[in-house]
């Protein structure tokens, strides 16, 4: 004869384990239901266009001739700061990936987030394709962070500093040439392509 | 204050000490490198050096010009930006160094190539190397098959700590000296120009440039036909070599005054 109190016991064991586990049948269900992670890393993010219609002039650079060419572009770009620069460089960067571009640069390239911190830092989180595709070479990859200094620094009020990190980490150099371990003065940066010869 | 130097030299320097036999090994060439007025000597052998070319001597004995340090980019297992079918940049970049070297030999000049063979140094090592040497002007060869024909880079500092007294930033120990580096950059360019060669001065944030203290430059070497091709031909590297040699001697006063 079993004892009622262990009878009772192992009821309510077995109720409990019956419920926890359709309680996860329910996760793993809601979880599999949703899209999935690799899906959302892979698709590609379209710029916003609920922001307001804009001209700006966005700095593209030309490797053959070796400086940045302003390009005046209408994008529609959102209120906030933050959001804007992303905008701004996502854009420069399709610009780029166009078929003829002056400056080309991955199909797999991407600006994940721009961070804009106080004291007028900005650090520029571009995807391990943005490297991977760059030409190697000290113009070359002058250009392209020249090109992102720039558009950034005439586009958004205040960017005086600029880093640039690949998949949220810093890295030593761009593409085996430039620095891009440390800030950097915005304005500097611009000027990488300044032609200093005497004329 | 002599040992805070030293020790301040040591962390600086990384966590490695096998640049020193590269040092030594500077150190020696320089001490028996050949006078002015004699041939100077051919580009050590090797897979990748260039053929001899001669070097007009000078009739009479000059006293010495200033050091200039010449460090050819990449080698190793860093093979540097593939510049055209099984043409990495670091045998143009080795290639070139050693003409460089021969031309300004030829000048009367003291030069020196960092890496004068297929091995890889750190940016530190090479750091290292010219800060203890401290010539009149340090150059880091490139190559590259973007733009056209010479690139003169000075470098753009980063944003980073203040030097603490004798302890200099090591991201920013070029900062003393980067107005001369600037300056001979310009007049450089400006020479190069002159001899109908086409050439650019640019700024770029090149980590090895940025922590030398003494004046220094990059070059960059492109194609002038737009073929990457172009930069593996001795022609090209030869007359290359002889317009920047051809600069840098109209720049020799500038270089021995140095402070």
């Amino acid at each position: 004869m079993i004892p009622k109190n262990l009878a009772v016991t192992t009821g309510i064991l077995v109720a409990l384990t019956l419920g926890m586990s359709l309680y996860l049948w329910q996760l793993r269900r809601h979880q599999t239901s949703g899209p999935t992670s690799s899906v959302l890393g892979s698709a590609h993010v379209a710029p916003p266009t609920t922001g307001r219609q804009e001209k700006v002039t966005l700095f593209v650079a030309d490797d053959s001739r070796g400086e940045l060419q302003p390009r005046v572009v209408s994008i529609a770009l959102s209120p906030d700061r933050q959001m804007r620069a992303l905008e701004l460089l996502q854009r420069l960067v399709e610009i780029c990936q166009e078929k003829g571009s002056t400056h080309a640069i991955s199909s797999t390239a991407e600006i994940k987030a721009v961070y804009l911190i106080d004291s007028g830092a900005a650090v520029i989180d571009v995807n391990s394709g943005f490297v991977d595709g760059q030409t190697s070479g000290i113009l070359a990859e002058d250009l392209t962070i020249a090109s992102l200094a720039k558009s950034l620094s005439v586009n958004v009020p205040n960017v005086a500093r600029v880093k640039i990190l690949v998949d949220g980490k810093e890295r030593d150099t761009l593409a085996g040439h430039s620095d891009i371990s440390g800030f950097y003065d915005a304005a500097a940066l611009s000027e990488l392509s300044r032609d200093l010869s005497p004329k | 204050m002599r040992w805070n130097s030293a020790a301040n030299f040591i962390i600086s320097t990384g966590k490695s000490f096998s640049w020193i036999p590269v040092l030594v090994c500077v150190l020696l060439s320089e001490q028996t490198s050949p006078p002015s007025g004699q041939p100077a000597p051919a580009p050590s052998a090797g897979p990748n050096s260039p053929p001899t070319q001669s070097v007009t001597p000078a009739q009479n004995p000059a006293p010495k010009l200033p050091l200039v340090l010449i460090d050819a980019a990449h080698g190793g297992s860093e093979p540097g930006a593939i510049l055209a079918s099984n043409v990495p940049e670091k045998d143009v970049t080795l290639a070139y160094s050693r003409r460089l070297r021969q031309e300004l030999l030829a000048r009367g000049f003291q030069a020196q190539v960092i890496r004068d063979g297929d091995f890889a140094l750190s940016t530190d090592q090479r750091v290292s190397i010219a800060n203890s040497v401290k010539p009149a002007l340090y150059i880091c060869v490139h190559a590259a098959s973007t733009g056209v024909g010479i690139h003169v880079y000075s470098p753009v500092l980063p944003l980073a700590g203040e030097n603490n007294g004798a302890f200099l930033n090591w991201a920013t120990a070029q900062s003393s000296s980067l107005s001369r580096s600037r300056m001979l950059q310009q007049q450089i360019t400006s020479a190069i120009q002159k001899m109908g060669f086409p050439v650019k001065a640019l700024a770029a944030p090149l980590r090895p440039l940025n922590s030398i203290v003494v004046p220094a430059i990059a070059l960059e070497i492109a194609p002038a036909n737009g073929t990457a091709e172009q930069l593996a031909s001795v022609d090209y590297q030869n007359m290359t070599a002889a317009a920047v040699a051809n600069a840098i001697s109209t720049v020799r006063q500038r270089l021995e005054t140095a402070p």
